[in-house]
């Protein structure tokens, strides 16, 4: 699967549809835990979303490094990369 | 004891086979023994003369990895030879990363064969949360003056950083461990009337307390929770996801199975928070007839499995052994209708009482009774402290009673009494502390006298820290003893509030945190910390006055409401709100009102005194 940042980034934020509960614009500088502030059972259901979608893994450590939305498109890009 | 004969057996059998092979749970020809050992070591000898073992699941439901006791023997003696032969000593603490997988317990049981002893540190992190588990692990290896800290490779970084700042010396990954040479290593086993692990599951996250357990006490409670508590079968299969780091994971699911040689299969934890379903897929398709989940996991499941219970065959499962926290009736009710298609049976729910000071078990109720829900009036056991039945014409109503879950007999050889503040015995269903003595209890919280010291009271009893009373015998477990507020002669359970409070909509488990503050003249205030996830200030103030309304009908008091960011309530390790760490970062200003528009809500008899 090829895919480009963009692309990526706009497919986040489909997924992230039904955890942003305050609907709050996503921006690349987004932050999880500030902006979205998705506790961290939703956030399991998230990740779960997006390795799913991408058939990737994400180690734990690559999650505790994750802030940004834009962080998380990094490490969808080189996990599928 | 020599090495030579076992080293060259030590390499991983992981990547040793082209498919991996579920591992049977019956041990033909082998006497089942329940826990009839006086050492960990003993006990992992015995379960490898069988071919029961454990195997792990890939976090979708992939067998990984299959490791018989026998070649867990093998592996722990080869381990057990590389710490020595990396310069550690008898006695020494080995921090090492609990994951979920055979590499731990190489590390846990190869120090059983070195003399040394496993502290086994979280294996959990938050979305962005990695400083903050860095600072954690800092914690818990100062705390144990760990002389290395061994960790798989996806975490080395955070416990590198870690161990810099506890002191720790040495920290490895288990493939640095692996390269070193198994020669000429003298193995020194721990033996009956030594010390056998460091646990941290108690105390606040910020000052983490190690309850330091004896090989005495390990091998008593896996017998009582064997014998006694499961009453395990030769045919038994155990299934875990819990912490391995954590008392319910580590005993519960991999020391005692081990040591009555029964097989377990495993999923990391994270990889339940995310397919919570797959814990009982997997149940289904191995025919597993024990796990352990504290409510909330029984609550995540059943509220995921939507459909698909229908493919599911649960009629197996017999012990759905509940422990951890508060069990909930209500969760049960619900995981038990959800389940009821896949032939699960209510009766299988198994409540439990026990923390890591007592090893784990202290009472499990009876394998064969249902569970028993005691329903006493409310008026009566806030104004009293006693568990008064409710009467039928009130029983009915939610706001007039509260419903409790009994959790059993104590084990054989354990006591449990319930005392008031002067330390006099009550008669049953009078609420006071509870105090646990048997052969479990911890040694002391490790190189922490004083802590030991509040803990461990002179006649041998534990002071469990909780508030409970007794019923026919049982144990029934209404909060924590140190939270209590005190409010004009009343005793409030924090839990009360704060239980209330997190039924507000969108507020979840662990978003409030409920405790005493102090008046002027010294009597206590009601001060509810709320987590709020918005920033706009008319839903945060409109939040407010929901709070502050729904305390003061639940408990008649009247609070002072703090909204504070998300993610600021501090957990102990075993993910209990902590009340004490929370109050304290509160008064110190570290947790602070997010709306700082907010009219500053003074007590008004501080403000008045001022």
């Amino acid at each position: 699967m090829t895919a480009s940042p963009e692309d990526i980034f706009d497919k986040l934020c489909e997924l992230l549809i039904p955890f942003n509960k305050n609907g709050i614009e996503l921006k690349p500088d987004t932050e999880f835990s500030a902006d979205l502030s998705i506790d961290s059972v939703s956030v399991m259901d998230f990740v779960m979303e997006v390795e799913d979608h991408f058939d990737i893994d994400i180690p734990l450590n690559v999650l505790g490094d994750t802030h940004t939305v834009s962080d998380l498109v990094k490490v969808v890009e080189s996990r599928i990369g | 004891m020599p090495v030579e004969a076992t080293a060259k057996t030590a390499v991983s059998t992981e990547s040793g086979r082209d498919t991996v092979e579920l591992l049977p749970h019956l041990n033909t020809g082998l006497e089942k023994r329940l826990g009839d050992f006086t050492t960990l070591i003993e006990g992992l000898e015995y379960a490898a003369r069988g071919v029961t073992g454990v195997n792990f699941y890939s976090p979708r439901g992939a067998l990984e990895a299959a490791v018989t006791y026998a070649e867990l023997r093998d592996r722990a003696k080869a381990t057990a030879a590389r710490l020595i032969n990396a310069g550690l000593k008898r006695g020494d603490r080995v921090a090492v990363v609990a994951e979920t997988g055979a590499k731990f317990m190489d590390v846990f049981y190869g120090c059983q064969y070195a003399g040394m002893l496993p502290c086994p540190m979280p294996y959990s992190m938050h979305i962005g949360g990695r400083e903050a588990y860095a600072e954690r692990i800092a914690g818990m290896l100062a705390s144990a003056a760990a002389c290395a800290a061994i960790a798989p490779d996806d975490l080395i970084e955070s416990i590198r950083e870690a161990a810099l700042k506890a002191g720790t010396e040495r920290v490895m990954t288990h493939d640095e461990l692996a390269a070193i040479d198994t020669q000429g290593a003298e193995l020194s086993p721990f033996k009956a009337d030594e010390a056998a692990y460091i646990q941290y599951s108690s105390g606040s996250t910020s000052h983490p307390k190690g309850v330091l357990i004896s090989q005495k006490a390990i091998t008593t409670n896996c017998r009582d929770i064997l014998r006694h508590g499961m009453r395990v079968m030769p045919d038994d299969r155990a299934f875990s996801w819990l912490p391995l780091y954590h008392d319910m994971g580590l005993v519960g699911f991999c020391l005692s199975p081990m040591m009555g040689q029964v097989t377990v299969d495993y999923l990391s934890t994270p990889a339940f928070a995310r397919r919570p379903v797959l814990w009982l897929k997997l149940m289904s398709d191995n025919r597993c007839t024990i796990a352990y989940s504290p409510s909330f996991g029984y609550d995540l499941a059943a509220r995921r499995i939507n459909g698909g219970a229908v493919d599911l065959d649960l009629s197996q499962w017999r012990i759905a052994g509940i422990g951890g926290d508060m069990v909930r009736s209500d969760v049960l009710d619900l995981f038990a209708q959800n389940l009821k298609v896949s032939g699960f049976d209510a009766r299988a729910f198994l409540p439990s009482y026990g923390m890591a000071e007592s090893t784990l078990a202290i009472t499990i109720a009876d394998v064969d009774e249902p569970v028993r829900t005691d329903v006493v009036d409310k008026a009566m056991y806030k104004a009293r402290g006693r568990a008064v039945p409710a009467s039928p014409d009130i029983a009915g109503d939610p706001e007039k009673v509260r419903s409790f879950v009994v959790c059993g007999r104590p084990l054989p050889g354990h006591t449990v009494k319930v005392v008031d503040d002067a330390g006099a015995e009550l008669a049953e269903r009078a609420i006071g502390r509870v105090l646990a003595r048997s052969d479990s209890l911890m040694t002391g919280y490790f190189n922490n006298p004083e802590a030991t010291g509040d803990a461990l009271l002179e006649d041998g009893f534990l002071e469990t820290g909780d508030m409970g009373y007794m019923l026919d015998g049982q144990i029934v477990i209404t909060g924590r003893r140190k939270d209590l507020i005190l409010h004009n002669g009343r005793n409030i359970w924090p839990q009360d509030i704060e239980w209330a409070v997190e039924h507000i909509e969108p507020l979840r488990d662990g978003d409030v945190a409920a405790f005493a503050g102090e008046n002027s003249d010294g009597t206590d205030s009601v001060i509810v910390l709320v987590q709020c996830r918005s920033k706009d200030k008319g839903e945060i103030e409109d939040m407010r006055r929901q709070v502050s309304a729904t305390v003061n009908r639940t408990s008649g008091v009247e609070c002072q409401v703090v909204m504070i960011p998300p993610r600021s309530l501090p957990f102990t390790s075993s993910g209990k709100l902590s009340r004490a760490g929370a109050r304290q970062r509160y008064l110190s200003g570290e947790i602070a009102e997010i709306n700082a528009a907010a009219p500053a809500e003074v007590p008004q008899r501080m403000a008045a005194a001022g």
